[in-house]
């Protein structure tokens, strides 16, 4: 059957793909530039001073990490609408264990609730028919429950606290939340690119059937995925603890508006991805994401519903410039 | 046993619910032996061949892998007894590299504490294309929007890539080209030659008459008939797959054009880069235009274009009596056309959806009222209708697509088509995955809607189809049109080919 042997160029790292890739590169950076100048006019000058920049990559950290994790769960072909409710509970775990026993306890206590719950809402999953966005509903539900309960005896507006001491809170500071945006970086491209656990995570979510008939345990897999998305759901709950050193307890599925950012990011990076790697996506879209909302915020745009129907807009914006030349699957 | 048997299946059953899927199936290959499996479709070929390869358990019975007892839990057993098998539905994962579908589930051999070691993986895949000189694939490249044989030849990588001993084959060739499947049968033969043993299950009985050893028909999930190939003809094999006489002469009889002078669709300078270039042709009146090619000869892209399914950059695609340009599928249907694409449960059929939802789905503006109210009486008619003229094998017009076998999909796929009044019908590859009987009515339906005064354009990969029915045939090569040939002329396999090459 062959027609002509085959080449190195085929093969991933080769120099004509990498030479795509670096034209990629060179257009989009060039594009970004372009659109940073343009930004820095519109604010007179204010959105490129260090200063700025500095508050944009401060805001980008923690959102990057559940971005991260939702780029396994959307790989997995499932939805997990309870995310926001993990990051209430586990950050106020970050906050209540940090205060008591030290920068550490909080470390892991924020992992360990973020992990467990996560684990807890993929069992779910992977053991019962229920759809994934329904069953995370309920979750959510429960989540938010709980964290209100912990305040029991307060009033709604009581339910802000500020639990974290200051001195603890220096990943939520630069440049350390940046080291830690750095390490993550490594490891979770490693995992999701390189190990057999994140290969078996993209096929069951490319073609479930074709991975359990190549001999790839489903349920196994998901479980995989509660664990990895559980622990960088709980390291994003110690930064967000960190960064805003607050906890807000949400009622009424409310605690679904702290998914909505990562979302933007993670489908950014999605639109992105057909370019680059989606874990290298990630924090370049939420470099862009938050350096859209500082310079409208620079520019006095009321924030809030006004801010965030823009980013929609430019949302869609994107995903149609970045669809451009899909092409669709010849049979 | 014999000392050359490899594989022996005795007794064995298999049921899905209430279906009594395989009944006392008993069954031996030898040691090189190329086996052909052949039946009608929902006969139990596929579900044989899926727990040979672990694919699914048998329920009772037994078989023996080189005399000892064999039940693979799953595809890796199988694989580790050296057995495996390219399927006709399961395909390939999209969001994964080629290299890593090649191995997907045994990733394991090229990693060290969980960490898959890339560079070793491409190598490895890329031996086994050299290997078994497998026309090449990019195996960095996501397998999202590579053609269907592009698909099944790193399916069939990933089969070749465990060294079987046993090779299951399920209707592979028929998504392949003309050359590639050519290359399939020497591949097939070097493995015989090897002392590997093959079962191929094809509904071209000509092919399996050609490449096989012996034949086991399957007729309603029971073994009727198991020969030697020698000692058999083709009218035979029909006669047990389907328990009466078919006459093989279903193709049309006549050696003339014939066809009216009225052009009905005209493509002018046709381009869609990367697929096709410069295509021009006319269609007529009652005429059925034939398409071939090898594989990237750009015919399949030929139907939707024409259909309005790609986007064309240069050239149109005009129905001439009206001078009306068809850019969009929505605009194909409302002036009269039909598009039955060659893969009918990704691109044709809502598969989950009922009989019922599929029939009615192209015909709802016709059903409307005045109101836009659709009436549940007149969308059941229609379904009802179409399930009996096309006589589709079904519990009713609620059963869902997914439940039927592949020649009653494309029954209810064709039906509800010819259902409407039509124009112009596309047709890709529509006896693709059918067995001898549907084929032979779906042929009869040709030649009716020929002598209804429809134009149709038929695109195969099976030369002998288009043969069959074409009154033009053209020529594709490289997404050009090389030659277009009449069938008053010189209209034979030889001839064909010799251009197509």
């Amino acid at each position: 059957m062959q027609q002509k042997s085959l080449s190195t160029k085929d093969t991933p790292g080769s120099k004509s793909e990498l030479k795509a890739k670096l034209t990629f590169a060179g257009i989009f950076i060039v594009g970004v530039a372009v659109v940073f100048f343009i930004f820095n006019l519109l604010t007179h000058g204010n959105f490129l001073e260090w200063q700025n920049i500095k508050i944009i990559l401060a805001n980008m950290v923690y959102p990057s990490f559940m971005a991260w994790g939702m780029c396994f769960l959307f790989a997995c072909g499932y939805n997990d609408m309870s995310w926001g409710g993990v990051v209430v509970l586990a950050s106020f775990a970050t906050g209540v264990f940090a205060n008591m026993y030290g920068l550490v306890a909080g470390l892991i206590a924020g992992v360990l609730v973020g992990t467990v719950l996560v684990f807890i809402n993929f069992c779910i999953f992977a053991y019962t028919k229920i759809p994934s966005w329904i069953a995370s509903l309920s979750l959510a539900m429960i989540y938010e429950a709980i964290a209100v309960f912990l305040y029991r005896g307060k009033s709604t507006k009581a339910l802000v606290e500020a639990p974290m001491a200051k001195e603890l809170r220096i990943f939520g500071l630069l440049p350390w939340s940046l080291v830690v945006l750095a390490v993550g970086f490594v490891i979770i491209y490693f995992v999701y690119n390189r190990t057999i656990i994140g290969y078996n995570i993209r096929a069951i979510g490319g073609n479930a059937n074709v991975s359990r008939a190549l001999g790839v345990n489903v349920r196994k897999t998901l479980l995989w995925v509660g664990l990895i998305c559980g622990l960088i759901i709980g390291i994003t709950s110690f930064l967000q603890e960190s960064y805003a050193g607050i906890t807000t307890v949400k009622t009424g599925l409310a605690s679904i508006l702290l998914i909505f950012q990562p979302l933007a990011i993670a489908l950014l990076a999605d639109i992105l991805q057909k370019k680059i790697n989606i874990i290298i996506a990630v924090p370049v879209c939420a470099f862009l994401l938050y350096a859209v909302f500082n310079m409208m915020t620079l520019m006095h745009i009321p924030s809030g519903t006004l801010q965030e129907a823009l980013l929609c807009l430019f949302i869609i914006v994107f995903a149609v410039v970045g669809q451009r030349g899909v092409k669709e699957v010849v049979k | 046993m014999s000392a050359e048997t490899v594989l022996e299946i005795r007794g064995l059953h298999k049921y899905f619910g209430p279906t009594h899927a395989n009944k006392n199936i008993n069954f031996t290959l030898k040691k090189g032996e190329i086996k052909g499996l052949i039946g009608e479709n929902g006969s139990g070929k596929s579900t044989l061949l899926s727990q040979i390869a672990g694919i699914y358990k048998y329920d009772e019975g037994e078989m023996l892998l080189n005399g000892k007892p064999y039940a693979p839990a799953n595809p890796l057993d199988a694989n580790r007894a050296k057995i495996a098998m390219v399927t006709q539905e399961l395909g390939v994962v999209d969001k994964l590299p080629v290299g890593i579908n090649v191995f997907l589930g045994r990733l394991d051999q090229f990693a060290k504490n969980g960490v898959v070691n890339l560079k070793k993986l491409n190598q490895a895949a890329a031996q086994v294309f050299e290997k078994w000189n497998l026309p090449p694939v990019p195996l960095g490249a996501l397998m999202t929007g590579m053609m269907i044989e592009q698909r099944k030849i790193v399916e069939l990588a990933r089969a070749l890539s465990v060294e079987p001993d046993i090779l299951l084959l399920d209707e592979i060739t028929q998504s392949l080209s003309l050359n590639n499947r050519n290359n399939l049968y020497a591949l097939i033969k070097r493995l015989k030659e090897m002392g590997k043993s093959v079962i191929v299950i094809t509904h071209d009985i000509d092919e399996m008459l050609a490449i096989s050893d012996s034949i086991t028909v399957l007729r309603d999930g029971e073994v009727v008939g198991d020969v030697k190939t020698s000692e058999t003809t083709a009218e035979q094999i029909r006669y047990m797959m389907v328990g009466r006489n078919i006459s093989g002469d279903y193709y049309r009889a006549d050696n003339k054009v014939d066809y009216q002078d009225e052009v009905v669709l005209k493509a002018e300078n046709v381009t869609i880069p990367g697929e096709i270039e410069d295509v021009s042709f006319e269609l007529h009146k009652g005429e059925i235009l034939g398409f071939c090619g090898l594989s990237d000869s750009g015919i399949h892209s030929v139907g939707k274009a024409v259909f309005g399914l790609s986007k064309i950059t240069s050239g149109s695609i005009r129905l001439v009596a009206t001078g009306e340009e068809i850019k969009s599928a929505p605009d194909a249907v409302r002036r009269q056309m039909a598009y039955v694409p060659k893969d009918r449960d990704n691109e044709a059929l809502m598969i989950h959806a009922s009989i019922h939802h599929n029939c009615t789905l192209p015909s709802l503006d016709e059903l409307k009222g005045s109101v836009g109210y659709l009436s549940p009486s007149k969308l059941k008619k229609l379904s009802d209708d179409v399930v009996a003229n096309m006589s589709v094998k079904c519990t009713g017009i609620g059963q869902t697509m997914d439940a039927l076998s592949g020649g009653n999909k494309q029954k209810v796929n064709l039906g509800r088509w010819l259902a409407k009044d039509l124009k112009v019908l596309v047709l890709d590859c529509p006896t693709r995955g059918v067995d001898v009987g549907v084929k032979s009515y779906i042929y009869g339906l040709m030649k009716k809607a020929k002598a209804d005064g429809i134009a149709t354009i038929l695109i195969s990969d099976e030369l002998t189809e288009v043969l069959g029915m074409a009154d033009r045939l053209v020529v594709m090569k490289d997404g050009r049109i090389i030659k277009t040939i009449r069938r008053d002329e010189e209209f034979t396999e030889h001839s064909v080919i010799e251009v197509m090459i």
